[in-house]
């Protein structure tokens, strides 16, 4: 690899850059940020955002916004949880999807075929959907009557081959989607539509029909990580996913993907929700006072991004871009 | 979403009003409002809504008018002028925000409407004007629940090295710093060997407080005991320890007993907690109201009782229902 190859490849990878300073500067502050056991716990704890924010990349790369999604993960924890109870896990699982594939089905109708700007709809629905499951399950915490009778604990507790379940559904939903967004048909025409919609639309795509696809695979991340949720606990507050959607979307735009649309990756996004992951984490470990934690994590964040873009243009300030 | 919200809000306005003003007319009962939080955001608050009620529908002397905020200041302040309007004898009020709602409330002084601050006080700048707080005394659970942690290790023998972690709750809301304040206070004066290591908020959330727990468990080798600021972050810890394979050591003492953490002590996972009912909560508050009405003498602060609860005297207590 000649010198220019090695610059072009790290002006890529500039927020991969930004994890490895992190992740060597909290390994320095605290020798068990290494440790297997914390890289599994951490990993695993991220997996419920990490899963959102893969599903929320589809949205965003189409040039839209998903903000329902945490209130939305609430509503299928709670929705999962209860009719465990009710109709066993078996049936219970699927109907939890078909009820949040409904949800994401109305927020892509209102985007993609009536055209509403995204912020208002899936901002609307956030409430709506808070409301919902308020309604749901009466104001109330639900819990699985039987923790010990249950196999359902296995998304959310299990391992297989010595790894957690919920990191291995998290990296095989991201190899799905991730060949999904890069090698598929489907996958370009969302770069497309999010690129520049007028476009794709004379270039034959169907622009409606791939943002209403795009918030029907949201939601369906959604469902999962309600299954990974409420596995983890075999119990829920009504309120476990409330401003998640703030995370999850710093996650995704994190990676890299832009809010105008066109751009990002799913492989960028789990990099995104691992900083995240990490810097929480770490900063628990180096023990630092609680109140100074929010300042930091947002410092870190910003330089991650800033990182990101000076990595991008050569150099750390531009009076251009 | 707005537009719906102040649409809802104008016409149930002008219905309360319009009630209010016929209701007023009447000689009756004495009228008491009340503006809540938050029902329905937890099991507690829907449950002392439903206790409120029950408590004014069993006495013929009074009449309420029982309001939610929804969590949010504006609509609280709004409901307050509301009361206000209507002439109510008294109000009373779940703050939303100690310090946002002082205005209303010195509002309602004027009118002289005497007002009841219930469960989370209002900041010290408004108790000029306000006649009486019924509530949980937060730093009694928080001394409370060192007792029954040091009770505990004396029991085990282990209270000259037992270390402490503490899962505070959401960090700048008043329970929390005072649940914490009365724990971190009382501890090194009944187990001065006792060391509390270290403290992290876990927001009132389970998903959050077994995080940190993990952290926690990474951090340290050797710890002896959870203090969490509600049972549900208590078994949120005991969740991480339990999959850690690290629970059997380990004495966890929450407060506010949910029946998770209920269940949790049942199965002898879970030591002991602050039993804090919501029905007490919400009929103390209409008690201390009335009492005022019929001009009794009250202290300014009226805690009801929260008692200890362990898996020793748990048999005493119904299992909660929230």
């Amino acid at each position: 690899m000649s010198r220019a190859d090695i610059g072009r490849f790290l002006a890529r990878q500039g927020i991969l850059i930004a994890f490895a300073l992190f992740i060597i500067g909290f390994t320095i502050a605290n020798g068990r940020f290494l440790s297997p056991d914390n890289i599994l716990g951490v990993v695993r704890s991220s997996a419920i955002l990490g899963v959102m924010a893969l599903g929320v990349t589809f949205v965003v790369i189409s040039g839209h916004l998903d903000l329902s999604v945490g209130s939305m993960m609430s509503f299928s924890t709670i929705v999962v949880l209860d009719l465990h109870d009710k109709i066993g896990p078996v049936l219970a699982i699927p109907a939890m999807f078909a009820m949040t594939l409904c949800l994401g089905a109305f927020n892509g109708f209102l985007v993609g075929y009536l055209k509403l700007n995204s912020l208002i709809v899936t901002l609307g629905m956030l409430s709506a959907i808070h409301g919902l499951t308020l309604t749901y399950s009466g104001g109330k915490n639900l819990d699985i009557a039987d923790k010990d009778g249950t196999w359902f604990d296995i998304f959310g507790q299990g391992t297989a081959l010595g790894i957690p379940v919920p990191i291995l559904m998290f990296l095989g939903i991201a190899a799905l989607l991730g060949i999904v967004l890069a090698k598929t048909p489907f996958g370009r025409k969302v770069y497309a539509v999010g690129g520049n919609g007028t476009a794709a639309t004379f270039s034959g795509i169907r622009r409606a029909h791939t943002v209403f696809i795009c918030y029907m695979i949201s939601s369906g991340c959604v469902a999962i990580a309600g299954v990974i949720q409420a596995s983890r606990s075999l119990g829920s507050q009504n309120t476990v996913g409330q401003g998640l959607e703030l995370d999850v979307l710093a996650a995704v735009i994190l990676g890299g993907a832009s809010l105008l649309g066109g751009s990002g990756t799913i492989f960028k996004t789990v990099i995104g929700v691992l900083i995240l992951g990490f810097i929480q984490n770490g900063l628990l470990l180096v023990g630092l006072d609680f109140y100074v934690q929010y300042v930091v994590t947002w410092v870190i964040i910003i330089l991650a991004v800033w990182l990101d873009i000076a990595a991008k243009r050569g150099r750390l300030w531009s009076s251009i871009a | 979403m707005r537009l719906a919200t102040i649409l809802t809000a104008s016409v149930a306005s002008i219905a309360i009003v319009a009630a209010g003003a016929a209701f007023a007319e009447a000689h009756g009962p004495k009228r008491i409002g009340i503006t809540q939080n938050n029902v329905g955001v937890d099991s507690y608050q829907t449950t002392y809504e439903q206790a409120f009620i029950a408590a004014a529908e069993a006495n013929a002397d009074v009449e309420v008018v029982v309001l939610d905020a929804g969590g949010d200041v504006a609509r609280q302040i709004a409901q307050i002028e509301d009361l206000i309007q209507q002439e109510v004898d008294a109000i009373i009020i779940w703050p939303t925000n100690g310090e946002a709602v002082i205005p209303a409330v010195r509002k309602a002084s004027q009118a002289e409407i005497p007002v009841v601050v219930t469960n989370s006080n209002i900041a010290e700048a408004g108790f000029d004007f306000v006649s009486s707080f019924s509530g949980p005394d937060n730093i009694t659970q928080g001394s409370r629940a060192a007792e029954i942690m040091c009770d505990r290790f004396k029991a085990l023998g282990s209270e000259n090295e037992a270390r402490v972690v503490q899962i505070s709750g959401q960090p700048g809301y008043t329970t929390a710093i005072e649940r914490a304040k009365g724990f971190e206070d009382h501890l090194p004066e009944v187990c001065p060997n006792v060391t509390l290591v270290e403290t992290q908020p876990g927001d009132w959330n389970r998903e959050k407080s077994q995080q940190v727990m993990e952290a926690f468990l990474v951090k340290y080798d050797d710890i002896d005991g959870v203090y969490a600021g509600d049972d549900n972050m208590g078994v949120g810890a005991l969740n991480a320890a339990l999959a850690a394979g690290r629970a059997e050591g380990i004495t966890f003492v929450g407060a506010t007993n949910f029946a998770v953490g209920y269940e949790a002590m049942e199965k002898g996972e879970y030591w002991g907690s602050i039993y804090q009912s919501p029905v007490d909560d919400a009929e103390a508050a209409l008690q201390t109201a009335i009492d005022l009405l019929n001009g009794e003498e009250l202290p300014f602060l009226n805690y009801f009782d929260t008692p200890k609860i362990t898996q020793d005297n748990m048999g005493d207590f119904t299992k909660p229902v929230f």
